[in-house]
C-alpha cells in the first residue's frame, strides 16, 4: 500500500479511537500499536516502552511540570484577585476600568502560568461576580475572562509553546518572545470589543470608574509585586543568557510556592497536598501525551508516511496561503475536539516540513498555531474555558457565555489575518532579542 | 469533548480488591508527586551550585530527567484513578445508556491489551538493562535498570488500575465514561 493511502488510513482510525471516548494518550498507542503489528510486524512491538522512555528523556520536557507547578501554587492563591484589583486601582482613569483590569489581570496571570484553564479559574472566580455585581453584561463579563485565559498557552511561558519546540526542535526561549507581541494584540482586542459591547449595551455608566485614593494604590502592591518580580526574574534568567528554560521554571515554581506560602499563608498540608495532587495530574496527563504521540510519530515516519505527505504537498503547487488557509482550518476543527497539547505533537511533525517548504516562519507558525488552539478553547464542543467558566458562575447560562464569546472568536480570527499580513507582530521581538534566526 | 473530570475519583464501593488497587495507585501517586518536588528540588540546587559556587555539577541534570520520567509513569494508575487522562467524549454522551456502557467496556478491554502489551515488553525492557548491567554513557553512568524500573512498575499499576475501572464498571459501582451524575 502507498503510504499517502497509508496515511489516509492512519487519520481515519485515529479519529475513530479517540472519538470511543478512550484517553487520548492511550488511543494513540493503540493505533500506533496496531499500525506498526499490521505492516511493520509484531517485533516493532518490542520498540514501544525504549520510545516511551526515549521521548520521555529530555530535559527541556522538565519545564512542564515546573511551569505547572508555578501556576498552580499562584492559582490556589488570591492572588488573580488581587492582580486585577491592583490594575483597576491604578487604572482609574480608563473607561471600563474593570473589564480592562480584567483581562490585564489575565494577561499578567498568562505570564505566570503555562495554563488556559488555570489562567480562567484564577481572574474569573472573583472577576466575573465583580463584573456582574457592577452592571456589566453577563455576557461580556464570561466571554472576556474565557478569551482571555486563553491568553494563558500564548503568553510565556506556555506549555503548548514548549510542546511544539520539543516536537519541532525550536528554541523555546524564541518561541516564547514570538508570542509576546501577538498576545499583547489580542489584549488589546479583547479590551476594545469588551468596552464597544458593554457601551451598546446600554451600560454606559458602568464603564465610568471608581476613583481610590493613592493610599488604596499603594496598600495592594505589596501582594502583587513578588509576582511582578518573580516575571521578571524568569525574563531575565531566560534571556540574559543564565539558564535553560527547565532551569529557569524550577526556580520559579519554588519561588512561587514560598510566595503562596508566606504571602498568602498556604500552610495548611491539605492545601500544599492539593497544589502538588493538582500539578502531578496535569503534568503526568500531558507528559503521557507526549510519550504516546512519540510513538504515533515514530509509526508515521517508519511506515513513511510523514515523509510522503510532505512530499505530496510540495508537488501540488498550490498558492502558499491557499495552503496555510487550509492548514488552518484543519488546525481550528482539531482544536475543537482534541487538547492543544496533542493537536500539536500530532500535527506538528507533519506540517512543520511543509510549512517550512513553502517558506513559513516555524516561530511564526507557531503563534498561528497558537491562537488556533486558543480558538478551539473557547468554541463547542470542547471549549475546556467554556466548562471552567461555567463552573466559576454556575447561573450563567452556557448559551450566555458560547454567545458571549463568539465576539472573542472573531477577534482571534481577525489577529491570525493581521498575522498574515504583519508577521513581523510574532517574529520582530525574538529576532531583536535573540538575532536573527538561522 | 476533551473533559478533565476534575474532583471525580474512582468509585470502590465493598470490594476488597477495588480497595487495594485504588490504595496502590493512590500511593503511586504519592511517590509520583514527591519525584516531581525532588526534581524542583535539586533542580534550584543545580542552578545554586552552577552559578553562585562556580563549580560544575555532575549528576543532577541526568536525575532530575529520571525523576520526571518516574514521577510521569508512576503517576499514571494515579492520574487514572483521579480521571486525569483527557478524552474526548462527545460519542459517549450522545449514545444511550446501555451502548454507553458496551462502548465504555469495549475502550477499557482495548486499553487494557494494548497497556498489558506495554507491561510485558516494558519488563524485557527493564530486564535487558539489568542483566547486561548497562550503563548510561555519561560522567555519572548510572545503572540504567534503576530509571527503566518506572517503565514495568508504573505500566504495571496502571493496568492494575484499568482491570479495576472495569470491575468497578461491571459491578455497577461507576458509570461509563463517569458520565450520569457524580455522586
Amino acid at each position: 500500500m502507498d503510504p499517502i493511502t497509508l496515511g489516509g488510513l492512519v487519520a481515519i482510525a485515529t479519529i475513530l479511537v479517540l472519538f470511543s471516548g478512550i484517553s487520548v494518550a492511550t488511543g494513540l498507542l493503540i493505533v500506533s500499536a496496531g499500525f506498526l503489528l499490521v505492516f511493520d510486524g509484531l517485533r516493532s512491538l518490542e520498540l514501544i516502552p525504549e520510545i516511551l522512555f526515549g521521548k520521555l528523556d529530555n530535559f527541556a520536557l522538565l519545564s512542564i511540570p515546573m511551569f505547572i507547578i508555578m501556576g498552580a501554587s499562584i492559582a490556589s492563591t488570591r492572588a488573580g484577585a488581587d492582580l486585577y484589583e491592583a490594575l483597576e486601582r491604578w487604572l482609574t482613569r480608563v473607561p471600563g476600568g474593570l473589564v480592562v483590569s480584567n483581562l490585564g489581570a489575565c494577561a499578567l496571570f498568562a505570564a505566570m502560568s503555562g495554563s488556559s484553564p488555570a489562567t480562567c479559574a484564577a481572574i474569573g472566580k472573583m472577576g466575573i461576580p465583580e463584573m456582574r455585581k457592577r452592571g456589566y453584561p453577563d455576557g461580556v463579563a464570561a466571554g472576556s475572562i474565557a478569551a482571555g485565559g486563553t491568553l494563558g498557552i500564548l503568553i510565556p511561558p506556555s506549555v503548548t509553546m514548549i510542546v511544539y519546540g520539543i516536537a519541532t526542535e525550536t528554541s523555546i526561549g524564541r518561541l516564547f518572545l514570538a508570542g509576546v507581541f501577538p498576545g499583547l494584540l489580542l489584549v488589546a482586542l479583547f479590551m476594545a470589543w469588551s468596552l464597544y459591547s458593554t457601551w451598546r449595551h446600554g451600560s454606559a455608566e458602568v464603564l465610568a470608574s471608581r476613583s481610590y485614593t493613592w493610599r488604596q494604590r499603594f496598600e495592594i502592591m505589596p501582594r502583587v509585586l513578588p509576582f511582578l518580580l518573580i516575571i521578571l526574574g524568569v525574563l531575565y534568567a531566560m534571556y540574559g543568557g543564565i539558564a535553560t528554560p527547565s532551569e529557569t521554571a524550577a526556580v520559579g515554581a519554588l519561588l512561587c510556592l514560598m510566595i503562596a506560602m508566606i504571602i498568602y499563608k498556604l500552610w495548611s498540608p491539605a492545601a500544599l497536598w492539593s497544589v502538588l495532587r493538582d500539578s502531578t495530574r496535569e503534568s503526568v496527563m500531558i507528559l503521557f501525551i507526549i510519550a504516546a504521540a512519540g510513538v504515533f510519530s515514530y509509526m508515521l515516519s517508519s511506515l513513511f508516511i510523514t515523509q510522503a505527505i510532505a512530499e505530496w504537498i510540495g508537488t501540488l503547487d498550490v498558492n502558499r496561503w491557499v495552503l496555510m488557509g487550509v492548514i488552518n482550518i484543519f488546525l481550528l476543527v482539531a482544536g475543537f475536539f482534541l487538547p492543544p497539547v496533542a493537536v500539536i505533537l500530532m500535527a506538528a511533525p507533519i506540517l512543520l516540513p511543509i510549512i517550512l517548504a513553502a517558506g513559513f516562519d516555524p516561530y511564526w507558525f507557531a503563534v498561528v498555531l497558537t491562537i488556533n488552539m486558543e480558538i478551539g478553547l473557547i468554541s463547542p464542543p470542547v471549549g475546556l474555558n467554556l466548562y471552567v467558566i461555567n463552573g466559576i458562575a454556575p447561573d450563567i447560562s452556557l448559551k450566555t457565555i458560547l454567545s458571549g464569546s463568539i465576539p472573542y472568536v472573531i477577534c482571534m480570527i481577525v489577529a491570525i489575518l493581521l498575522l498574515c499580513l504583519f508577521p513581523e507582530i510574532a517574529i520582530w521581538l525574538p529576532n531583536a532579542v535573540m538575532g536573527t534566526a538561522v | 469533548m476533551a473533559s478533565l473530570n476534575n474532583g471525580s475519583v474512582a468509585q470502590t464501593g465493598n470490594s476488597t480488591f477495588l480497595r487495594i488497587v485504588a490504595a496502590l495507585s493512590n500511593v503511586s501517586g504519592w511517590i509520583a508527586a514527591g519525584f516531581i518536588l525532588l526534581a524542583v528540588g535539586i533542580t534550584c540546587q543545580m542552578i545554586f551550585v552552577r552559578f553562585v559556587l562556580n563549580q560544575s555539577t555532575i549528576w543532577q541534570t541526568e536525575m532530575v530527567v529520571y525523576l520526571m520520567i518516574a514521577a510521569t509513569l508512576m503517576g499514571l494508575p494515579y492520574v487514572q484513578r483521579l480521571r486525569g487522562h483527557v478524552n474526548v467524549d462527545l460519542l459517549p454522551i450522545m449514545l444511550p445508556p446501555p451502548a454507553r456502557k458496551t462502548l465504555a467496556i469495549i475502550t477499557l478491554l482495548v486499553g487494557i491489551s494494548i497497556i498489558g502489551l506495554i507491561v510485558f515488553y516494558g519488563f524485557e525492557f527493564w530486564y535487558e538493562a539489568w542483566s547486561r548491567n548497562w550503563r548510561s554513557d555519561t560522567v555519572w553512568g548510572v545503572r540504567l535498570w534503576i530509571p527503566y524500573l518506572a517503565v514495568p512498575v508504573g505500566f504495571s499499576l496502571y493496568l492494575l488500575q484499568l482491570i479495576a475501572d472495569l470491575v468497578a464498571l461491571l459491578r455497577g459501582y461507576e458509570k461509563p465514561f463517569g458520565i450520569g451524575g457524580d455522586q
